[in-house]
């Protein structure tokens, strides 16, 4: 070999070894790369976690502003059944806006109000700062079994507690133990049970109890066989969707004309129950008409959904009223009021 | 809607199709590039291209809006609640903290969209969200109840010839193929993620 050649050799075997290193280098340059773009990807990441914890956790706080602070424990403001069966909460002689509240024991918009709210009317009563008069209704009456009979039942229940003087109380415990929409409850058990919970005066609870399995018995026959075959004859008379467009109270006058006979209603809970619903949906007009349940109005005005269901918009609204008149008179023949 | 705790998910970014751009082009500058100034080694990138971060912005504008509106319909929370008891699914103090949370959540995601930070991350959480509604309106209808889904506020009990499942799923399966999209191909203009070098 020559001396040429081995330098040859030599110079090929060092280019050999350069390009090897370069490849190592590249190899490495590139890994770094890939570790930085994971390591920012990973960063952003975190970031936005970080963001959301942020956005949640003080929207979470901002929301439950609202209602902190509202819980009221204090003594409630006498209690006046109407003739109607509503039932006025308020200090006697108070000057205060009127605040009505219809609602359904079986509807769950209903509980989240009575919840939210409930404490803030029992308050606003006692301070002299509101007339509050609880409108009962069964918007549900129609609907399939169990729902229609659990409003019922309690909305009948709801009347026969305003008989012994406890009915804000009991209408507080009514929603707290609403049964999930679609299951049987506000059986006549359950709604003895709760009225027993109340500060009824002894004795009480034995006319009570009575009037619950009576009101029951009158349910099932309303919602098992009577209103179903009204329903079915009015359906063939005026077809399906101009039925369900009728009020029930609507419905129960073709039907007493045309042989179905609503005469066992009469002098029952369950009967007042109903035409309070009617009544409701004939007593507003326009922008304020009854469509649903929750629904607050002061002085006559219904307050949108915001309103009623934020602790400071429905107190906004009731420091923002005039002083109104209650349009109902207190029941006379002897109603147990206090 | 109304579930969810299920939260932020990430996802290892291993698998998908990301397309490679010509060195120093970004998408945003492609378009206006003058086909002359082409050199032979940068390939005219292929009109997919061209069009996916557009498509990927379209996508997280248009699903940050479903969320927004599904946010803020869901207002006051105490309507919120009452729409997920409705699914009979948990315990009422569970529902209460969903029903206030859940609102956020999918605000938070908006803004996430919006802003195109963590782009993927935040396409695929917002996926599974869809995900999950679509598991609990399934559920409902499954357990034969009848309500409202909820999803752009209302919610309860509604009379049983008014639910609209079929509808309620489909759009969510929409909503769900759109964060999808985003989650596949994340790279797309305006976002943060660019600025601070990620999903270029």
């Amino acid at each position: 070999m020559t001396h040429d050649q081995t330098q040859k050799r030599e110079e090929s075997m060092g280019s050999e070894a350069r390009r090897r290193s370069r490849e190592r280098l590249r190899q490495q340059r590139e890994k770094d790369q890939r570790a930085a773009a994971r390591k920012r990807g990973l960063t952003v990441a975190l970031i936005a976690v970080g963001v959301v914890a942020l956005v949640v956790g003080v929207g979470y706080v901002i929301l439950n502003l609202d209602s902190s602070g509202a819980d009221y424990d204090g003594g409630l403001a006498p209690q006046t059944l109407q003739a109607d069966g509503s039932v006025v909460m308020a200090e006697p002689g108070a000057q205060a806006p009127v605040v009505e509240v219809y609602a359904d024991y079986q509807c769950p918009a209903c509980r989240q109000f009575e919840l939210l709210n409930g404490d803030l009317l029992q308050e606003k009563a006692a301070l002299g700062e509101a007339i509050v008069q609880f409108r009962p209704v069964s918007i549900f009456a129609r609907q399939p079994e169990p729902i229609s009979g659990n409003s019922l039942r309690a909305g009948a229940a709801a009347r026969a507690a305003a008989d012994h003087g406890v009915f804000v109380q009991y209408n507080d415990l009514l929603f707290e133990n609403q049964p999930t929409e679609g299951s049987e409850g506000f059986t006549p058990q359950q709604l003895k049970e709760l009225f027993a919970e109340t500060d009824a005066p002894e004795g009480a609870a034995a006319g009570f109890d009575e009037r619950v399995d009576a009101e029951a018995e009158t349910v099932d026959r309303f919602t098992g066989e009577f209103l179903p075959a009204l329903t079915a004859d009015a359906v063939e008379e005026f077809g399906q969707d101009e039925v369900a467009a009728m009020p029930l109270t609507d419905l129960l006058d073709w039907g007493a004309d045309n042989g179905h006979d609503p005469s066992f209603l009469e002098g029952t809970y369950t009967g007042e129950t109903i035409e309070a619903t009617g009544n409701a949906y004939t007593r507003y007009s326009g922008e304020n008409a009854f469509r649903a349940t929750p629904s607050v109005y002061i002085n006559g005005e219904l307050l949108d959904n915001t309103t009623t269901m934020t602790v400071r918009g429905l107190r906004g609204a009731i420091d923002d009223a005039a002083p109104g008149e209650v349009e109902t008179e207190p029941l006379t023949d002897g109603g147990g009021t206090d | 809607m109304c579930h969810s705790g299920r939260a932020f998910v990430r996802r290892e970014s291993r698998n998908h199709p990301v397309i490679p751009l010509p060195e120093g082009h970004t998408m945003m500058d492609t378009g206006d590039t003058p086909a002359e100034d082409l050199h032979e080694d940068t390939p005219t990138p292929s009109r997919w291209e061209t069009v996916q971060p557009w498509l990927t912005l379209a996508c997280r504008v248009g699903l940050a809006a479903v969320l927004i509106l599904a946010a803020v319909t869901k207002y006051p929370p105490a309507m919120s609640v009452q729409a997920v008891e409705a699914y009979d699914l948990f315990p009422a103090d569970i529902a209460r903290l969903i029903g206030y949370t859940l609102p956020l959540f999918e605000l938070a995601l908006a803004l996430l969209l919006l802003a195109g930070l963590a782009t993927r991350y935040v396409g695929a959480a917002s996926a599974l969200l869809m995900l999950v509604f679509i598991a609990g309106i399934v559920s409902a209808m499954a357990r034969g109840l009848n309500i409202d889904c909820g999803c752009f506020g209302g919610g309860g009990q509604v009379a049983p010839e008014d639910t609209r499942y079929g509808l309620d799923i489909a759009r969510d399966i929409a909503f769900m193929a759109m964060g999808a999209f985003i989650a596949l191909w994340p790279r797309s203009p305006f976002a943060l993620d660019r600025v601070l070098g990620v999903f270029r």
